[in-house]
């Protein structure tokens, strides 16, 4: 594959060496879900981008003062395995020339282009996928999302410091819920806090009585839940409340399973879940302001904006201005170098690009499930400044 | 530890009364009908979200769970006519790719109509509040599925084998060359009963989606299960899919309780050891045996 896509390229500059000269336009190419069952994610990315656009314009003004048109071009990673998402990565850089990849909301299908970010030196701004190693995969590689052990060490920390002593954790049985129940509990006891148990159900279940009934029975302060977006933390909260565990008293506390585009899901038995995110729907920063009015006005009420919405927002932002600073045709590494250290002017609040592991340094916040106009809403009651990714912390890079 | 066994009993109970709501469709189909129906749980799908969106649209949960059963049945009569029977005479890998791509058909119209995330059915008050059994405070919904699969289980169970339908059917099912040599329409029973299926199908999804959450991929996902339940009871018997369904129902339920880490194989585990010992299945309908 290695000798093939340098082939290609090489073919490509010798054959058309004048395309790439006389038309400024800088193409990203945005790889995600748009159907199947993370097509939400495609969805949201996609709006958001557009909101951006007809916010910005579709062309930025170069460092020669000359406009450079961005044009996204948007494949569909149709929900199946990272090999997809690799092919249609393979041919959006050799087909479609692109500048930039962007987009993957999970996790292995970012993972499964970082050689072809590397080998083509395509600058890969990576919008969700939030395993807390990817952006050590590529040099390439910008991650304006989040890591999960961002959310839970900053909730264990929280935890322990507002009066909950014993805990429960439920995770789903995959690499994420591994990585969210370790750093919670690393920070909880470090904080003095006490885990109870820890258990971990298989992935796609929404059966979830039998747990209820063992965490009744070891009457926790606290049960920390960590399950992929949808059907299973939609059962799991449903459960919580028929098996009498909110009725006793026990705390809810989670990550993103409150995430503003699933609450409409849930029922009033959210409410009072208190939950660690890098993004709060209610903010009222001017920027989330801003990007909540474009979506609502071209997409209708219901169009978010959610974490999926931000980062594509963010990310956009980060690519237009790269390409302000350094024109249509500087090297990978370049647009790279400009990106670190950035300050991002971010619906989120304030967060910078980390220059040494091109993630978010960003505010934490802790928020609780609450309902305003007879909505279900998240809102903040409390934040843990510029949280830096604890992963990379305790794992630094091998020089 | 009385009241801990109860539960768990109860609770393994009532998931398994769903399974078998669903299931028993698949046992017709399967079993009696032998064609390879993967596409069995697009049509509780189908009922769990049409009884989704009439309960979000303010009607009556008990009468949206009814219109599911209905619309799944008419459903499944218009399937059981135009793609089905073409299939009946054709291989088992026919059936299996049409039915499958049923399942993918099925899921892509879920999606577009309802979204890509999950999809709530409405249940009434008194059904999401904790009722005093005696011993402890226990959620409702789950007696009211009891309930449920305990009435259509002795209905079913009284027309297979109470009434002359039922004798029939048997008949059909034990030897359908000789049931049509001595005037039966076979084909006439089997529709019916692949209707009734599908009817069943569309009610379980429908009551059943607090337990089983609706999603467009709820038609595979669940696919293994309703297999499992037709495999174990042995093909074609219904009283076998009863059995199975709650032993399926009580054995994940006691995983999950005690060994929750490897709970998701400990149900494989036990199916595969139930079909190295009785390979034809718990109570196998005649014909099979």
């Amino acid at each position: 594959m290695k000798r093939l896509l340098r082939a290609a390229a090489l073919a490509a500059t010798t054959l058309f060496p004048l395309a790439s000269a006389s038309a400024e336009t800088v193409k990203v190419g945005l790889i995600s879900d748009f159907t199947g069952a993370f097509a939400i994610w495609g969805q949201q990315f996609q709006q958001a981008i557009q909101a951006y656009q007809a916010t910005h314009g579709t062309s930025v003004k170069g460092p020669d003062g000359q406009p450079i048109d961005i044009q996204f071009v948007y494949r569909d990673a149709t929900s199946a395995g990272p090999e997809k998402s690799k092919q249609l990565a393979e041919e959006l850089v050799l087909r479609e020339k692109v500048k930039f990849l962007a987009g993957f909301d999970l996790s292995p299908q970012a993972m499964a282009v970082a050689d072809i970010a590397t080998q083509a030196k395509i600058p890969t701004v990576i919008m969700n996928a939030a395993t807390a190693s990817i952006t050590r995969g590529s040099p390439y590689f910008v991650r304006v999302s989040m890591t999960i052990p961002q959310h839970t060490a900053a909730l264990g920390r929280w935890a322990a410091g507002n009066g909950i002593k014993t805990a429960y954790t439920i995770v789903s049985d995959y690499a994420p819920g591994y990585d969210a129940e370790t750093y919670f509990i690393k920070e909880f006891t470090k904080a003095g806090g006490t885990i109870v148990a820890s258990e971990r159900t298989p992935i796609q279940e929404t059966n979830y009585s039998a747990y209820m009934e063992k965490v009744l029975r070891a009457k926790p302060d606290a049960l920390y839940m960590f399950f992929p977006a949808g059907a299973p933390s939609i059962a799991f909260v449903k459960a919580y409340a028929e098996r009498g565990l909110k009725a006793a008293g026990i705390k809810l506390l989670g990550t993103g399973e409150t995430q503003q585009i699933l609450l409409p899901q849930f029922s009033d038995d959210v409410l009072g879940t208190v939950t660690a995110f890098h993004y709060t729907e209610t903010n009222v920063n001017p920027a989330n302001l801003a990007l909540k009015a474009q979506l609502t006005k071209m997409f209708g009420p219901d169009a978010g904006p959610d974490i999926a919405s931000v980062a594509a927002w963010d990310g956009t932002d980060l690519i237009y201005q790269s390409v302000a600073a350094l024109g249509a045709k500087a090297e990978g590494l370049k647009y790279i170098d400009f990106m670190k250290g950035k300050k991002l002017d971010s619906p989120r609040g304030p967060a910078i690009v980390d220059p040494e592991e091109r993630d978010m340094i960003q505010n934490i916040y802790i928020r609780r499930v609450e309902k305003r106009d007879g909505k279900l809403v998240n809102i903040d009651i409390g934040q843990e400044d510029m949280v830096k990714d604890p992963w990379k912390l305790e794992n630094p890079a091998k020089k | 530890m009385l009241s801990f066994a109860a539960t768990v009993l109860l609770d393994g109970l009532s998931y398994g009364m769903i399974l078998f709501l669903i299931s028993v469709g698949l046992t017709i189909t399967m079993g009696l009908m032998r064609v390879v129906n993967l596409a069995h749980g697009s049509f509780a799908m189908v009922g769990g979200y049409l009884a989704g969106w009439l309960t979000q649209h303010g009607v009556n949960f008990f009468l949206a769970s009814l219109l599911a059963a209905v619309a799944a049945g008419a459903l499944g009569a218009l399937a059981e006519t135009t793609i089905y029977r073409p299939l009946y005479r054709k291989g088992e890998l026919a059936q299996v790719l049409l039915t499958i791509g049923l399942v993918f058909v099925t899921t892509a119209s879920v999606t577009e109509i309802f979204g890509a995330l999950p999809y709530a059915v409405k249940l009434p008050d008194y059904l999401t509040r904790a009722v005093n059994i005696g011993f402890r405070d226990y959620p409702a919904y789950p007696l009211f599925l009891i309930a449920v699969g305990g009435v259509v289980a002795a209905a079913l169970w009284y027309v297979v084998e109470g009434s002359i339908l039922g004798a029939r059917l048997r008949a059909a099912v034990d030897n359908a060359r000789m049931a049509r040599a001595v005037g039966m329409n076979v084909d006439a029973l089997f529709t019916g009963a692949f209707v009734a299926g599908c009817a069943l199908a569309g009610l379980g999804g429908a009551i059943g989606a607090g337990v089983m959450a609706l999603e467009p991929s709820y038609a595979l996902k669940y696919l293994r299960l309703f297999l499992i339940v037709v495999i174990v009871g042995g093909e074609g018997s219904f009283k076998g899919s009863f059995v199975a369904a709650l032993s399926l129902g009580v054995v994940d339920t006691l995983g999950k309780y005690f060994f929750s880490q490897a709970s998701s194989y400990l149900l494989y585990a036990a199916v595969f050891a139930l079909l190295l010992w009785r390979p034809r299945g718990l109570l196998p309908a005649k014909s099979a045996a």
